[in-house]
């Protein structure tokens, strides 16, 4: 090719020019990496040169990482820069550069993903390796001494980032990545100060992959991460690397969108700006952004987030690194529910007039109207409900409010049938989300955790791939990303297997690790009871609950859920609703409005004007989980907390506040005036949520429950999600996960 | 002093007493009694050559004969409130010895698009004068700075 | 005169750094990404005929049955004799159907090999060699030959279907540059035949058309009736009596 003659003669010609002018020891270091014999006497030649100079102290590893020896006999020793670090066997030059603390430059390696080796921005020098090697693919040997800072390795980086930015438009101002581009860091810290590439840049179509990831194909520098985590992690194979040399590029060939409910890691992953997030094109740059570390809330798992805002604005949601609960991923619906904290939001008190329309009225007057009702009606026809998204301390305060006032009919949505929340092992994901990778046989019973839980699911899948476990599904036909045996699809099945009659049952009952996961979905169904007891007995003849090892699941569906039920907000009687006067809706959206008598009196207190408001009476305007503090336990029953973000909108206050200050408005005063108390109030009823970002599992098993005998109702299992995108007030609000509803489900 | 005094006399005689006792009035020379600065300009106006008047009317002195650095100033259109702010930008740089183009110069060289007209400063002048940037209470034009859409009542 | 000497030199420089992008940098002719035609869309079926059936389960018995993908790149071929020397998207979505991989990986395969056409190419798809040794032996001239006498460009068909031409890289028989490569889709897979046409001339490369034309068979190898294979013009120049043996020590004298 024309660029090879080119550069091998402006190599020969710059050395040829140091050669003659300057004659300094520079010019060995120049040709070494031209031709092999003198790189070899380069490096005698410099060590000669230069008796060892003084070495620096040893740096910590990167990112604090720290080694984990499966097998203390398979340490072996290599050389980093003349330091010695043991690491385990199999791991590879790079890992071990980490380990005694050099980051090595790097664009197609991803710890969680595939190695493929073809970005070479890795290379570092190898003693007695006769060329720089690429450090992500090459495995670490015992007495290995690598070097990543000699002449060698910084002038092979140096070539190899002049190949990256050859094709690389150089259009950075314009760039959404700006500011946190891999490219951007590493040519400033790794690239040369010039480029001899004087010809045409190459340039690609931009694909089309759907509402939620723009692309820039010309920018794209083919390091293949996307590919592979399309395949591997989010499990739809349809990205892939097209043409070759110069022509290749990343496409799905047809023209096709990226139907995965992870397609906006691919942004993270990206180290250049070629998969960019669409809703954030040009809104923001990344500088401006103040981050803030939270919790996810639109589902159960609870992934740990970055909230960026800017000003009184969240500008995008990005994961946090948390290996217990979601790595490094989130779903679409965590990362790109945003915009629907800024739409549809309370933010005055209203009352409903007699003429039936709304009108904004004070605090005061709005409480005060309350209080009136609330003492009017019998305490037994006094019903709260907490919403899907409320936070530990808020359904608290709701359930000491409501207790005091009379009534203990109060409970979470999600745990409207009555579910039995005396033994914690009931109700949790009680393998834990990180341990669901051993497992090697699943029997998921009416849940569709791609859906319910995307973060779950990817754990799911790692297991199928790397252990290669088999998963049992029972329930209605649904697509999930990872080969599956579909059972059935109602609980006559599930009998068959508890019978023994199944050939499912023997491969759960000689699996190592079995875990059975069941949707909480089954919560609302008649026969929940019976169901749960069969599948008990299922766990219990094929030995699921070991004392190393629980492999009997609930998949809770919403954030507040695990929380309520281990603050115990369990309605009194299934039928409270339809005899209630005095409703209470902490946020519940998805209370059916139709049993609601006519007569009742509803107060919503909420963040968004959704479903729930137009039957309320009073609305209270209440601040959205980015906007508070708040106590969420996941469906591992890990409890964790939310950080504000951002302020309040309009005259909004916390959940807890509004029922603390009407208590005070009734004459029934709660006894707490700040979250610590609340807090301290929490600790009495459930300790195990004030243990933040710590996972307390159940103590007692499920299996000392005495056995119900009922009989199950043969009606199949119900998908309990019916849009992924769109299960709660902010994500209804959000107007890209509506685009993302109309344009990725279609099928 | 006696050509002075021959001029005024001359000056009355010609316009009528009234209009001389205006003048005087409108270009300052009472003002120069309680004004020590406004008598200093005055004074040294005496020799000078007026090089310009820019748009509100101050006017632009050059005396070559006057002392190195005092040879270009200014003499305010208003008389009892004036102060440097009131110098439009074209006329700066004449006046502080960058250039040696007077305003009238530079002003022909200015596009046209640039056409935002010089304001002087007016702090301490009463707020409706002041500038005040677009998120400024004060702003009668001030922005909205709600990043949020709420929801609207009566929709159902 | 010298200012006019100057400016036409002035002109020849910037006419230098004027040269149009493509000539500078070739890039991959085809596309990398489908754009859907009436006969080149997903939704038309693709199936292997019955004897072609036979060698798909013939191939797919090369291969152990968990890696069934090893098997994409004969698929391919066989479907792009079938189909007339070129995949449609359909066929390959086909072949992905057989190896049991997402349709994406084949598409990678197909895309990344250059003999794989995915558009349209004639019956008779002759390609020419470009590399440097039948370049300078007048690969360029046997190229303009051919399109001028078909009156179509590269990579573009006949009127009648019959005919494409393209370019190829090197064919690794430089000693009888240059050369083309006439592959013959006419006859499906059972008649498909590949065959290099060495030693051409322009002259010689428009009969070897007509006699397509006409349907004959031109033959394969070298052109050049002085020429036996790879031997020089004239029969064998070198190598001519017994060859010498290696010089050996005499074990007997010992």
């Amino acid at each position: 090719m024309g660029l090879g003659s080119l550069t091998s003669r402006a190599m020969i010609r710059r050395a040829s020019t140091i050669l003659n002018t300057t004659r300094s020891h520079n010019f060995s270091l120049v040709r070494s990496i031209v031709s092999t014999p003198e790189l070899k006497n380069t490096a005698s030649a410099a060590a000669e040169a230069t008796p060892d100079p003084p070495l620096p102290p040893p740096r910590p590893p990167v990112n604090n990482a720290r080694v984990h020896f499966p097998n203390p006999e398979d340490a072996i020793e290599v050389f980093v820069d003349g330091y010695s670090v043991k690491v385990p066997k199999g791991f590879t030059v790079l890992q071990a550069c980490e380990v005694a603390g050099v980051d090595i430059p790097r664009f197609c390696y991803h710890s969680r993903l595939s190695i493929a080796g073809n970005c070479r921005m890795c290379l570092v020098e190898v003693e007695k390796s006769p060329k720089p090697v690429a450090s992500c693919a090459m495995p670490a040997l015992p007495g290995m001494k690598i070097k990543t800072d000699t002449p060698i390795a910084k002038k092979a980086r140096e070539g190899v980032m002049e190949f990256l930015l050859m094709n690389h438009p150089l259009d950075c101002p314009i760039c959404d990545q700006g500011g946190e581009c891999d490219l951007q860091d590493q040519s400033m810290a790794f690239g040369s100060d010039r480029g001899r590439f004087t010809e045409m840049k190459r340039s690609v179509v931009d694909k089309n992959l759907g509402p939620l990831v723009k692309t820039v194909m010309t920018r794209c520098i083919q390091c293949t991460r996307c590919v592979r985590f399309a395949s591997e992690v989010a499990g739809v194979e349809d990205l892939g690397i097209l043409g070759r040399g110069s022509g290749e590029e990343i496409g799905t060939y047809v023209e096709q969108l990226m139907t995965s409910e992870l397609s906006g890691n691919v942004i993270d992953i990206c180290p250049v700006g070629a998969l960019t997030s669409k809703p954030f094109a040009f809104k923001a740059r990344n500088w401006e952004l103040k981050g803030t570390e939270s919790i996810d809330v639109t589902d159960a798992v609870g992934s740990n987030i970055r909230i960026d805002s800017r000003g009184p604005e969240v500008m995008r949601i990005t994961p946090r690194l948390n290996e217990d609960v979601n790595e490094e991923w989130i779903s679409d619906k965590t990362r790109f529910c945003y915009d629907g904290l800024k739409r549809q939001r309370l933010n005055d008190p209203m009352i409903r007039g007699s003429d039936g329309r709304f009108k904004a009225v004070s605090w005061r007057d709005a409480l005060d109207v309350i209080a009136e009702v609330m003492h009017k009606v019998k305490p037994e026809e006094i019903v709260g409900v907490a919403g899907k998204l409320s936070d530990a301390e808020s359904m608290m305060a709701l359930k000491d409010f409501l207790n005091k006032m009379g009534s203990n009919n109060i409970w979470c949505e999600g745990n409207g049938g009555q579910p039995q929340a005396d033994l914690r092992s009931g109700y949790l994901l009680n393998t834990g989300i990180a341990d669901l990778e051993t497992a090697d046989v699943f029997l998921l019973i009416g849940t569709q955790p791609r859906v319910e839980a995307a973060m779950v699911n990817a754990r799911i899948r790692k297991a199928v791939r790397s252990n290669h476990a088999k998963v049992g599904y029972i329930g209605p036909a649904t697509d999930l990303n990872y080969d599956y045996e579909h059972l059935g699809t109602g609980p006559q099945t599930l009998q068959e297997i508890a019978e023994g009659t199944h050939s499912f049952f023997s491969a759960i009952k000689n699996a190592k690790n079995p875990a059975i996961v069941v949707g909480a979905g089954l919560f609302e169904r008649e026969d929940k009871d019976a169901i749960l007891s069969i599948v008990e007995t299922i766990a219990k003849s094929a030995n699921v609950i070991r004392p190393d090892w629980n492999g009997l699941n609930v998949l809770l569906l919403n954030a507040a859920q695990a929380a309520s039920l281990d603050l115990g907000l369990v309605p009194e009687s299934d039928k409270s609703i339809e005899s209630a006067k005095f409703l209470y809706l902490m946020g519940a959206d998805d209370v059916n409005m139709d049993k609601v008598p006519s007569d009742a009196f509803v107060v919503y207190q909420g963040h968004h004007g959704d479903q729930g408001v137009y039957r309320a009476n009073v609305i209270l305007p209440a601040s959205a989980f980015s906007e508070k503090e708040g106590t969420y336990a996941n469906t591992e029953g890990r409890a964790q907390q939310t950080v504000p973000a951002v302020p309040t909108v309009g005259d909004a206050r916390d959940d807890w506040k509004i029922i603390r200050a009407l208590s005070e408005t009734a004459g029934v005063n709660l006894p707490y005036d700040s979250l610590i108390d609340v807090r301290e109030r929490i600790r009495t009823v459930a300790p195990n949520l004030l243990s933040m970002d710590e996972r307390e599992p159940a103590t007692f098993s499920t299996l000392i429950k005495p056995e119900i005998k009922k009989e199950i109702n043969p009606v199949p299992f119900k998908p309990s999600i019916e849009n992924f995108y769109m299960t709660d007030s902010i994500t209804r609000a959000s107007k890209i996960m509506a685009q993302c509803s109309s344009q990725l489900l279609k099928k | 002093m006696a050509s002075i005094v021959r001029n005024t006399f001359k000056a009355i005689k010609e316009k009528g007493l009234g209009t001389f006792l205006r003048e005087l009035r409108e270009e300052g020379y009472l003002r120069c009694l309680p004004d020590g600065n406004l008598l200093q300009t005055k004074i040294h106006n005496i020799g000078g050559k007026v090089v310009g008047v820019d748009l509100y009317g101050n006017k632009y002195y050059e005396n070559l004969n006057a002392q190195y650095g005092r040879h270009r100033w200014v003499e305010y259109a208003s008389k009892n409130r004036y102060n440097a702010s009131q110098v439009p930008p074209e006329w700066h740089g004449w006046l502080h010895h960058v250039t040696d183009h007077t305003g009238d110069e530079i002003l022909m060289l200015k596009p046209s698009r640039y056409g935002i007209g010089h304001k002087e400063n007016f702090t301490g002048e009463g707020d409706e004068k002041i500038y005040h940037s677009k998120g400024h209470a004060l702003n009668p034009g001030q922005r909205d700075w709600t990043r949020y859409q709420s929801w609207q009542p009566g929709k159902n | 005169m010298f200012a006019r000497r100057a400016a036409q030199r002035l002109l020849e420089i910037r006419q230098v750094f004027r040269q149009s992008p493509q000539a500078s940098r070739s890039f991959s002719s085809a596309l990398n990404f489908h754009l859907d035609t009436p006969d080149n869309n997903p939704n038309n079926q693709w199936k292997f005929s019955e004897t072609n059936n036979q060698k798909v389960k013939e191939i797919l018995s090369f291969y152990p049955t968990n890696y069934k993908q090893s098997a994409v790149i004969p698929l391919l071929d066989l479907a792009q004799q079938q189909h007339g020397g070129w995949l449609p998207v359909s066929a390959m979505n086909e072949v992905a159907r057989i190896i049991e991989v997402a349709p994406i990986r084949v598409y990678e395969v197909a895309t990344f090999y250059s003999m794989f056409n995915r558009s349209k190419v004639g019956k008779y798809h002759l390609l020419v060699c470009g590399t440097t040794p039948c370049m300078i032996r007048g690969s360029r001239e046997i190229e303009e030959a051919l399109l001028n006498h078909l009156g179509v460009k590269r990579n573009e068909v006949t009127k009648d279907g019959l005919f494409s031409v393209g370019e190829m890289e090197c064919m690794g028989c430089c000693v009888n540059a240059p050369m083309i490569t006439i592959a013959d889709y006419s006859n499906g897979s059972e008649g498909y035949t590949y065959n290099y046409i060495e030693d051409v001339t322009p002259k010689r490369v428009v009969e070897i058309v007509e006699m397509l034309k006409r349907g004959e068979k031109p033959p394969p190898g070298t052109q050049n009736p002085n020429r036996f294979k790879c031997a020089p013009e004239g029969g064998h120049k070198t190598l001519l009596g017994e060859p010498k043996p290696p010089p050996c020590r005499d074990l007997d004298a010992c």
